[in-house]
């Protein structure tokens, strides 16, 4: 019965999507919108076949920065499904990527452990136990737990493994763990260049078709439903924090997937990695490129860095300040991120229904 | 005995810095609803304006008289520019002023460069009580906390303004039925806790130096402290506020740094989870 009357209730709404972000697929009729020409397989198409070619146009020096923006990605990607998708600001993402890289570089200090068959499982398993753990403490419970709870809750594990990090000699200080040797297959060493690249590449193609499959999925649907609307998704029967426990350890396991290639790829480990610092830079690269759309999370990774790089030589100080007031326009006009620009609202939300106004919105 | 005078000093004055600091942050999250993630840019523009001043050649006391009244303007002003757009979704706030933060942040850090600039204490010296030195810009801040939370408390208790603010927290829609102008009223309760924040950087400028990262080192606890103490109303604040600031100052006398400091975190976080409405709960004053 409710579902006829969303149904009835999305009919009535069609002339908003029409008059939708000017994407071809919004301008065509809700109902053969969803069966027809899409735009997000295309711009994913273009993102993959881009990442495919750059090694051969790129100098070896820039494969090495790919390659470091495509485990990026990797992270933001983590980040995405749980905000993006769920609702749940993790403004913590970045203790899950650090622990799986300190956790990795302590195994290859000390227990002389580099096989990528033995760090990258060690890794997605840190940042698994890791989230469960935190998520679990945060979100379970008797009382649900406001959204201004889990954001600073997580903020404030990330910084308190910042500081317990630069405190504590045995992970290093203030200078973390240096000259990790390399991942090894093997008697195989993964050099970077190229190899590290396409390896890493594959790895994220993998994790977003799984991420992809998720979201598009039931489970996805209960997702979006928890983001839009918390207590409808309870009314439904839905147990909500179990599932916001779900989405976010998912997110620590890719974070923590991330954090080890990250790790192994840089050759150290310091504090900033697990802290505020690069916490907040996952929000900025899911934000800027466009919250709730996984291509979103990379486009933005791949432009923030691209673009950082790309000043660092002649604008190193005015860039950040330049992000911040992109990243102030974005929240204010366009709080679907870049990817808005091309991608209409119902495509975003797959072929269930029309997003209200509110997600993520700046909107008063 | 003289030393643990000295230790009681040192920490009812770390207490005393993150009171001061808080003050703005809790008014605005109570009172407003948001959590100012540029809170910590506004200590830290506080602090400027006075380094500005003593570099210019005015004496330290005129640049810290000046610092709340500046940054309290620049609140005015980004409140009725940015901030404005961010009510409806505490969340979105919260990116938004961290954004604001950013920009504020980098800026100063392109006008001062890299370096740890110092301003000297316009009060200098010791008092000395017998055998203990405490320093007496150290004391005058302390005086100058209890003076401010005085302040405050009288100004939204006891006068009309006060009482407005208030009403405007506790019903918006019956605030504006009632003939108070809600966005004025916001305006200046930003423009308000950025000033406190303004004052808080001038005043610990002497003690810590003018650096980029002063205004984060303190945001964080803020945040936390404003939780324990309880969003909503004036005193919850202020009392998370005087708890972490005691107890982290109060653990590394009794065990490693290290450990204390991840410790009042952990702590912190653990009784917000059991306790979420904090200290004291209830909206008013």
């Amino acid at each position: 019965m409710v579902g006829a009357r969303e149904a009835v209730a999305r009919v009535g709404e069609e002339p908003d999507v029409v008059t939708g972000e000017g994407a071809p697929a919004a301008s065509a009729p809700a109902g053969r919108a969803s069966a027809g020409w899409k735009v997000l397989p295309i711009v994913e198409g273009l993102v993959l076949l881009i990442a495919l070619v750059l090694p051969w146009v790129l100098q070896d020096y820039l494969t090495v920065f790919a390659t470091r923006v495509v485990i990026l990605a990797l992270f933001a990607l983590s980040f995405d499904l749980v905000w993006g998708y769920a609702g749940i600001m993790s403004f913590g993402q970045a203790l899950f990527f650090g622990a799986a890289g300190y956790g990795v570089a302590l195994m290859a200090r000390d227990l002389n452990v580099t096989s990528i068959l033995l760090i990258l499982p060690a890794g997605t398993l840190i940042g698994l136990t890791a989230s469960l753990l935190l998520g679990g403490f945060l979100l379970l419970g008797r009382y649900p737990s406001s959204v201004i709870f889990v954001s600073l809750g997580t903020l404030t594990g990330s910084y308190a493994a910042d500081r317990l990090a630069r405190g504590w000699y045995y992970l290093g200080g203030q200078n973390g763990i240096p000259s990790i040797p390399p991942l090894t297959l093997g008697s195989y060493e993964f050099e970077e260049g190229p190899i590290y690249y396409y390896m890493v590449l594959g790895i994220l193609v993998v994790v977003y078709l799984l991420c992809r499959f998720l979201v598009r999925s039931q489970f996805g649907l209960a997702l979006a439903g928890l983001r839009e609307n918390e207590q409808r998704i309870a009314f439904f029967g839905y147990k909500a924090q179990h599932l916001k426990a779900i989405i976010f350890a998912v997110g620590g396991t890719i974070a923590g997937l991330a954090g080890s290639l990250y790790a192994f790829h840089e050759g150290f480990v310091w504090p900033n990695m697990l802290g505020v610092v690069f916490s907040t830079q996952v929000v900025l690269y899911v934000l800027f490129g466009g919250s709730g759309t996984l291509i979103g999370a990379v486009i933005g990774t791949v432009i923030i860095e691209g673009v950082s790089f790309w000043l660092s030589d002649n604008y190193r100080d005015v860039w950040p300040i330049i992000l911040g007031v992109l990243l102030l326009l974005v929240i204010m006009f366009r709080p679907l991120g870049l990817i808005s620009f091309v991608l209409g609202e119902r495509e975003r939300v797959g072929s269930f229904g029309k997003a209200p106004k509110e997600t993520g919105n700046a909107a008063p | 005995m003289a030393s643990t005078f000295a230790a009681a000093f040192e920490i009812v004055s770390f207490g005393a810095i993150i009171v001061l600091v808080v003050l703005g942050l809790g008014i605005i999250a109570s009172m407003m609803g948001i959590f100012n993630f540029a809170q910590g840019e506004f200590v830290l523009l506080g602090a400027y304006v006075t380094y500005l001043a003593y570099a210019h050649g005015a004496p330290v006391w005129a640049g810290m008289v000046a610092a709340p009244f500046v940054v309290g303007a620049i609140g005015f002003v980004l409140e009725a520019l940015i901030i404005r757009r961010f009510y409806a979704a505490p969340i979105v706030a919260m990116l938004g002023t961290y954004a604001l933060g950013l920009i504020i942040r980098e800026s100063v850090r392109g006008l001062i460069g890299g370096f740890y600039l110092t301003v000297p204490e316009p009060i200098g010296g010791s008092i000395d009580l017998g055998s203990v030195h405490i320093s007496a810009w150290r004391f005058t801040i302390i005086v100058i906390t209890l003076l401010v939370m005085g302040g405050c408390y009288l100004l939204l208790a006891r006068t009309s303004f006060g009482l407005r603010v208030r009403a405007t927290l506790e019903n918006p829609a019956l605030a504006r039925a009632s003939g108070i102008s809600t966005p004025l009223i916001y305006g200046a309760t930003f423009a308000f806790g950025a000033a406190l924040a303004g004052l808080a950087g001038a005043l610990i400028v002497p003690v810590f130096s003018l650096f980029a990262d002063l205004g984060i080192r303190f945001l964080i606890q803020g945040f936390v402290a404003v939780m324990v103490g309880g969003v909503g109303s004036f005193i919850g604040p202020v009392a998370g506020a005087g708890v972490i600031g005691t107890l982290s100052a109060a653990l590394p006398w009794v065990m490693s740094p290290v450990v204390a400091d991840v410790l009042v975190f952990v702590l912190a976080i653990a009784f917000i989870k059991f306790r979420p409405q904090g200290l004291i709960s209830g909206k008013g004053v």
